[in-house]
């Protein structure tokens, strides 16, 4: 029964979604709003700038470095809370 | 209509996140094994991924990565969203792997995983400290 009202709404926010994917911009045409002028940046100024041939990476490493750092921080917490959980004699 | 239906197939790779998307809401919500409920929250974390680097791509594009050798333009797709996802995974990780530490211990406790087991469970203990 659950199973049942479950699906039934799934389908209700699968429809809607659906017929915004016919309003979304065209996939992989070049004039998107994804393609601005931030990735223009990247793309012409990433060897200029960070010396890093993969642009992908001087993102994360270089113009992107705090955001990097900071998740470094989310896997830490993560690791603390871990193996707080499963620490021995707590129980 | 014809129109509509001709925009859907153009943006067919959203289509296989939102399929995606669906897969693991449903799993989440239907399933009361606690490892099924973190494989579905994976599954819509993956549809998310998709979504992202569907959208920065432009077809006839190369991976973002300057080939000194090659002449002439070419067209590269977009890093950010691909560089944006790799924190995704990262806090994906986190979150998997903090839940399935706290399965483990919820099964060190109750010796199971479902968690209408476990709801059944702690009523009964409840029900039984009440009448004492």
């Amino acid at each position: 029964m659950s199973r049942n009202i479950a699906a039934f709404l799934l389908v209700c926010i699968g429809v809607v979604m659906f017929l915004a994917i016919a309003e979304l911009p065209l996939y992989g045409s070049p004039d998107t709003p994804v393609q601005n002028y931030v990735a223009e940046r990247y793309i012409d100024g990433a060897l200029s700038d960070t010396g890093a041939l993969n642009m992908v990476a001087s993102i994360v490493i270089d113009y992107r470095a705090y955001d990097t750092l900071i998740e470094t921080t989310v896997l830490f917490t993560s690791i603390i809370a871990v193996f707080l959980v499963l620490k021995k004699g707590i129980n | 209509m014809g129109d509509l239906i001709n925009r859907i197939l153009q943006n067919y790779p959203y289509i296989f996140a939102l399929a995606l998307f669906g897969i693991g809401t449903f799993t989440v919500l239907t399933h009361s094994n606690l490892l099924k409920k973190v494989i579905g929250i994976n599954i819509m974390e993956g549809s998310t991924y998709l979504f992202f680097i569907a959208a920065g791509n432009i077809r006839g594009g190369v991976a973002p990565i300057k080939d000194m050798a090659s002449q002439g333009e070419v067209i590269h797709v977009n890093p950010l969203p691909q560089a944006l996802m790799l924190t995704g995974i990262v806090v994906s990780v986190s979150v998997t792997a903090l839940s399935l530490a706290l399965i483990m211990r919820l099964y060190k406790l109750y010796g199971t995983v479902d968690a209408r087991e476990i709801h059944q469970i702690r009523n009964e203990v409840r029900a039984s400290g009440n009448s004492n």
